[in-house]
């Protein structure tokens, strides 16, 4: 197995430039920030970090930042994690395992509907339905 | 404790961040019997007094959470050090910077498991805060050395979903090289590198990238 150099990342990433130029850049890009704190890393952040990797690269959605914070303060429903979708309410979504990050990259980011069994915090009760 | 020595070293990497570092070293050398991780920053550090109450997982400075009664990350560390036999070592000095150095030993039955360290590392590279990584990760006389202000030179910014899936490609292909088992013990035998041993079961860690070849 040969390693690999920065050189050959320097040309993957040459190669995604010129991909990426044929795309029209909309700055209407989406937002997710992940609670790495002590509690957060041991509920399993940082597999929630590589679940929304991992579904946003199978989805090829690239308009999408990917953040890390420390401890929001819900430390009893880790993973946390804040969505920034524009257009949309700012939500904090609580226990956000595996198969939760999925949903959120499936449902909120790309199907812009909120996840609403694992909204923690805002909106409003009112409009979760 | 910490339910991987990954997420441990996470934790302990976001305490350097934390203390203001802006130079950060992570090394982890996995040998045959030992388990070694030292990281050393140039954060604010600790005196004698603070460093001895920073071991107290009912302690913390109140900086980051004014309410908080607990400050979990160097208890966890300790912990595990303890209930394993391990050893563990802090320099600290105020002003200068922390250096924790921990060894452990791979085959004592109440140490965690090693953990996703491609996932561990991505996770540190690509923390927004000011300052540079290093990483080297060695398995037994295997290595490979990531530093952020290279990644980022190449790669930009590291929050952007096309960075990041370099970056992790990056990280795992470096991964798999150290954690060839076929080039480590070519004529090993299958059901010996299922054991557990210094590196943790080779096939296990082996199958996170994918390449599982028995």
């Amino acid at each position: 197995m040969a390693k690999m150099t920065l050189e050959d990342l320097r040309k993957l990433r040459e190669g995604k430039k010129a991909e990426m130029t044929q795309r029209d850049s909309s700055d209407k890009s989406a937002r997710i920030i992940i609670g790495m704190g002590t509690c957060g890393i041991a509920a399993g952040a940082k597999e929630a970090f590589d679940a929304f990797l991992d579904e946003l690269s199978s989805h090829n959605v690239t308009d999408t930042k990917i953040a890390q914070t420390g401890c929001m303060g819900l430390c009893f429903s880790e993973p946390t994690v804040e969505v920034e979708v524009p257009g949309m309410p700012r939500v904090i979504y609580g226990n956000v395992d595996d198969k939760v990050a999925r949903r959120i990259v499936k449902e909120h980011i790309i199907g812009k509907a909120l996840v609403s069994d694992h909204i923690f915090d805002k909106p409003a009760a009112d409009i979760i339905k | 404790m910490h339910a991987t020595i990954c997420n441990m070293i996470i934790d302990l990497v976001h305490n350097s961040i934390e203390a203001g570092a802006t130079e950060i070293t992570l090394k982890i050398e996995e040998k045959d019997s030992n388990l070694s991780v030292v990281i050393e920053d140039n954060g604010r550090g600790m005196n004698a007094e603070t460093l001895t109450k920073a071991m107290d997982p009912f302690y913390t400075d109140g900086q980051k959470h004014k309410h908080r009664k607990v400050g979990l990350g160097l208890a966890f560390l300790y912990q595990t050090v303890e209930m394993t036999h391990g050893t563990v070592a802090i320099r600290s000095q105020e002003g200068e910077g922390t250096t924790v150095r921990f060894n452990l030993d791979p085959s004592h039955i109440d140490l965690p498991e090693f953990g996703n360290f491609a996932q561990a590392a991505v996770a540190m590279i690509s923390h927004g805060f000011e300052g540079d990584l290093t990483i080297e990760h060695s398995v037994n006389k295997k290595s490979y050395t990531a530093n952020k202000a290279e990644l980022i030179e190449v790669l930009g910014d590291l929050s952007e979903m096309e960075s990041l899936i370099l970056l992790k490609q990056f990280i795992e292909e470096n991964e798999k090289d150290i954690l060839d088992c076929e080039a480590i013990f070519p004529v090993i035998h299958p059901e010996i590198r299922n054991q557990q041993s210094t590196i943790g079961n080779f096939n296990e860690r082996w199958a996170i990238y994918g390449k599982n070849d028995t």
